[in-house]
C-alpha cells in the first residue's frame, strides 16, 4: 500500500503531507531507494511533535501478530506493531504484567523500544529496555539482524532510544511481570508544595510505582501543589470479595469518545483552573489508601477515546523535560513560575522522579532527577513559552524527551549517537540542522 | 471451520473473535500465500487452544479439493479481490481475469465443493462475504461489482438449495471497510467501519440465523436508495 496523506502524531501538531507504506511495500522501497531517500518506522502515532513523522513512513501496524508465549519463563516475543493493550488483554488473565508502560497502552511494543519509554516504576526498574531480550531490525542495506545484550549488543544499544533512527524493528522478546490480579493498591497523598512533594518522592522511594499530579497554575508559596499517587501490585488477601471473585478483570473498552475536535476557547487558563481546584480538593484528607484497577491507576485518560480533541483543531504539545537531581527543585520552580506567569495552563502536568541512568543505554532519555511533563494548546503565546522554558532546562543541565518533543532547542535533544543513515525523521533533520 | 481468504483483515478478526466465544475443534486457514497464514498460526496457537492447518489454496489456479476429510461444520468466506480503478478497466485482461475468478468464478466452484460435503454431514453454516458494490454496476468498479453481483446471486439460489439440507447460507455485504484492500481508497469516516466491528456483526448475525446482512445495518437504506436511482439519471452519474 502506498498513499500520500496529511500527517501529525497524538497532539495534532505539527502536521505533514506524508506518504506512507506498509512494510511490504517498505522491503521493495528499500532495494529501489536513492541516496537521498529517507525513511521512518511509525506505529501508532502515540508520540507528540514530529518524532516518528517524515515524507515517507513506515507503518508498522500490520506486523500484528504474537508469536510466542513462554508463562514458565515469563516471556514474551510478538511483532513490532503489536499495541500494549492489546498484550494486557492476553497476559493479565494469563498472570503476567507489562514490566514498564507509559500512560498510554495503545502504544506498540516497537515504539516502546524505539522511545526506551519510562513509566511510573522508572526509580525501581528503568526503562523498558531493561526487560528487552532480543529483537529482529530490518536495516537499510535490507538484511534483518537479531540484536539482544550479548548478540550484536552495539546495535541492540544504538537501536534503544533512538527514535527508529537505526531501522525497523520487526519484532521483539522482552520478559514478563508476575501479577496475582488486576489490582493496585493504591495511596494519594496531598502536597500543598514544591517542599513536600519533593519529601514525598524521596519517602516513596521502596514504593514500585509513584508519580505526582501538579497543578502547574499556582504562585508564590503554592508552587508545588500537587497530589502523589504510588502503588504497588495488590496482593489477593487485599481484594474485597467481589475484586476477588474477577481477580484478572479486565475491563470493557472505553466508551468515552471526544468525537470532535473542541473549538479552542473551551481550554483557558479559568476552565484549567477549575479543573485543577477540582481535583485538588476533590480528594479531602490528606491522605487516601484503596484499591484501584490497574487501568484507572495506569492508563487514566485512555478511558476517553480521542482524548487529543479536547484541545482543538490546532492541537497540542506535551513538553517533557528533566534535570539532574542536584538542581531539580530549583528548575522546577522556575519552570512553574515560567508557567504560571504566562497563564498558559496545562490540564495534565505530571512529576515523577526518575533513578539512575543505565549508562549502557545511553540514547535513552531518563537520567537520575525530577522529570515533569506538562500539555500546552498550541497558540501564539506558547512559541514565546517554550523558548523560555528551554532556556531553564538548559541553564540547570537538563534534557527534552524526543517522543514528545516539536519546539525546544536542539541543545535539548541532541543526546543520541547513532550512525547517519537511510533512517531519519523530520523532527532529527530539524535538530542536526539546528532549525 | 474452514476459512476462505485467511490473510484478509476481517478474516483474522472474525477467526478471533469466534476463538474467544466458541471451543472450535479445528481450523482450517485457507490462502494464496501461506507464509503470511503461518504468521497468523503461529498468532493463533499462541492465543487460543484449537487445531490449525494452513493449506495452500489458489483461486487462479483452482481445479478440484476435497473437503470430506475436513472435520467442521462452519465456512467464512473472506476471498476478494477489489481490482485496479481507472479509465483503462477495458483493456485490463489480467486484472479482469483475476477479479472474475476471485470473486465469483473460482469461488463458486470451491463453495460448491464445499456445500457437496455439508450436505453429506448434514448440517453446517456458511458465511460469505460479497458487497454492496454487487447491487448496482458503477462505473467506477463495475468489473468487481458484477463478479459480486453473481457471487450473490449465487448465494440466494445455494441458500434455497441447502435449506432442505439444513444447511444455512449468511450473505454478508460489506459496504466500506477500514481493511488491506481498500487502504488505498479515501473512504468517508462516518460510513467506514473497522473490521473488528465488521466481525462482530457478522457473529450476531450468524448466530441470529440472518440470510442477507449489511456491514454496517445504514448501508441497507443506502442501497436501497442508489437502487432506486432512475437509469437515465444513474447513468450520467460520476459514482
Amino acid at each position: 500500500m502506498k498513499r500520500t496523506r496529511t500527517m501529525a502524531n497524538w497532539g495534532n501538531f505539527p502536521k505533514m503531507d506524508a506518504q506512507e507504506v506498509d512494510t511490504k511495500l517498505f522491503v521493495k522501497l528499500l532495494k529501489e531507494r536513492t541516496a537521498t531517500d529517507t525513511f521512518i518506522a511509525r506505529g501508532n502515532g502515540r508520540c507528540y511533535g514530529d518524532a516518528s513523522l517524515n515524507e515517507t513512513i513506515v507503518s508498522t501496524l500490520d506486523l500484528n501478530h504474537f508469536i510466542d508465549f513462554d508463562a514458565e519463563k515469563g516471556e514474551m516475543e510478538c511483532q513490532s506493531g503489536v499495541l500494549f493493550s492489546e498484550l494486557l488483554e492476553f497476559l493479565v488473565p494469563r498472570g503476567f504484567f507489562l514490566p514498564v508502560t507509559p500512560g498510554t497502552q495503545f502504544i506498540t511494543l516497537g515504539g516502546a523500544i524505539a522511545a526506551d519509554v519510562h513509566g511510573k516504576n522508572h526509580h525501581m526498574e528503568g526503562c523498558f529496555s531493561e526487560f528487552v531480550l532480543d529483537f529482529q531490525l530490518l536495516t537499510a542495506d535490507g538484511t534483518i539482524i537479531r540484536c539482544s545484550k550479548e548478540e550484536n549488543a552495539d546495535v541492540f544499544w544504538q537501536t534503544i532510544g533512538a527514535m527508529g533512527l537505526t531501522g525497523i524493528i520487526l519484532s521483539a522478546r522482552f520478559r514478563l511481570k508476575k501479577i496475582e490480579n488486576s489490582y493496585i493498591y493504591q495511596e494519594s497523598i496531598k502536597a500543598k508544595n514544591l517542599d513536600e512533594i519533593f519529601a514525598l518522592f524521596e519517602d516513596s522511594k521502596d514504593w514500585t510505582y509513584t508519580v505526582a499530579w501538579i497543578d502547574c497554575l499556582q504562585k508564590g508559596k503554592n508552587i508545588g501543589r500537587s497530589i502523589l499517587m504510588r502503588g504497588e501490585h495488590a496482593t489477593n488477601d487485599q481484594l474485597s470479595k467481589k475484586q476477588g471473585e474477577q481477580k484478572y478483570l479486565i475491563p470493557k473498552k472505553g466508551k468515552l469518545n471526544i468525537p470532535i475536535n473542541f473549538p479552542g476557547f473551551v481550554l483557558n487558563s479559568l476552565s484549567v483552573k477549575a479543573f485543577n481546584l477540582l481535583f485538588y480538593y476533590k480528594q479531602w484528607s490528606r491522605k487516601k489508601k484503596f484499591i484501584s484497577h490497574y487501568t484507572t491507576f495506569f492508563y487514566p485518560l485512555d478511558a476517553i477515546l480521542n482524548w487529543n480533541k479536547i484541545y482543538g483543531k490546532k492541537g497540542f504539545i506535551q513538553y517533557q523535560f528533566v534535570t539532574p537531581k542536584e538542581t531539580s527543585k530549583e528548575a522546577m520552580r522556575e519552570v512553574l513560575s515560567e508557567i504560571a506567569k504566562s497563564g498558559q495552563g496545562s490540564f495534565l502536568a505530571v512529576l515523577k522522579l526518575f533513578g539512575e541512568k543505565n549508562e549502557k543505554a545511553y540514547n535513552s532519555f531518563p537520567i537520575e532527577g525530577y522529570t515533569l511533563a506538562l500539555d500546552f494548546k498550541v497558540n501564539k503565546e506558547l512559541f514565546l513559552l517554550v523558548p523560555k522554558l528551554d532556556e531553564v532546562v538548559l541553564k540547570y543541565g537538563g534534557r527534552i524527551y524526543r517522543a514528545k518533543d516539536s519546539l525546544s532547542r536542539p541543545e535539548l535533544t541532541n543526546y543520541l549517537t547513532i550512525d547517519e543513515g537511510s533512517f531519519d525523521s523530520i523532527q532529527n533533520k530539524r535538530i542536526k540542522n539546528n532549525l | 471451520m474452514i476459512v476462505l481468504g485467511s490473510n484478509s483483515d476481517v478474516s483474522r478478526a472474525f477467526v478471533e473473535l469466534i476463538l474467544q466465544k466458541e471451543q472450535l475443534e479445528n481450523l482450517y486457514l485457507f490462502s494464496s500465500n501461506t507464509e503470511q497464514t503461518e504468521v497468523f498460526k503461529k498468532h493463533l496457537l499462541v492465543k487460543y487452544n484449537t487445531n490449525i492447518e494452513v493449506i495452500d489454496l489458489d483461486l487462479m489456479n483452482f481445479s478440484s479439493f476435497d473437503f470430506s476429510s475436513l472435520n467442521f461444520d462452519t465456512v467464512f468466506c473472506a476471498s476478494g479481490y477489489l481490482g485496479k480503478e481507472g479509465e483503462d478497466i477495458l483493456e485490463r485482461q489480467d486484472d479482469n481475469d483475476r477479479i472474475l475468478k476471485i470473486n465469483y468464478s473460482s469461488l463458486v466452484l470451491v463453495l460448491n465443493a464445499i456445500s457437496k460435503s455439508l450436505i453429506e454431514k448434514g448440517k453446517g453454516t456458511l458465511i460469505v462475504l460479497s458487497s454492496v458494490a454487487g447491487e448496482r454496476g458503477r462505473k467506477s468498479n463495475f468489473m468487481y461489482g458484477s463478479a459480486k453481483a453473481g457471487l450473490t446471486a449465487y448465494l440466494s439460489g445455494l441458500r434455497n438449495f441447502l435449506f432442505s439440507h439444513k444447511i444455512h447460507v449468511l450473505t454478508v455485504k460489506p459496504g466500506f471497510m477500514k481493511t488491506k484492500m481498500t487502504e488505498n481508497l479515501d473512504l468517508p469516516k462516518p460510513l467506514t467501519i473497522s473490521p473488528e466491528k465488521a466481525a462482530s456483526l457478522i457473529y450476531k448475525g450468524y448466530k441470529k440465523k440472518k440470510n442477507t446482512i449489511y456491514i454496517g445495518p445504514i448501508w441497507r437504506l443506502i442501497m436501497f436508495i442508489i437502487r432506486n436511482i432512475p437509469e437515465f439519471i444513474f447513468k450520467k452519474m460520476s459514482l
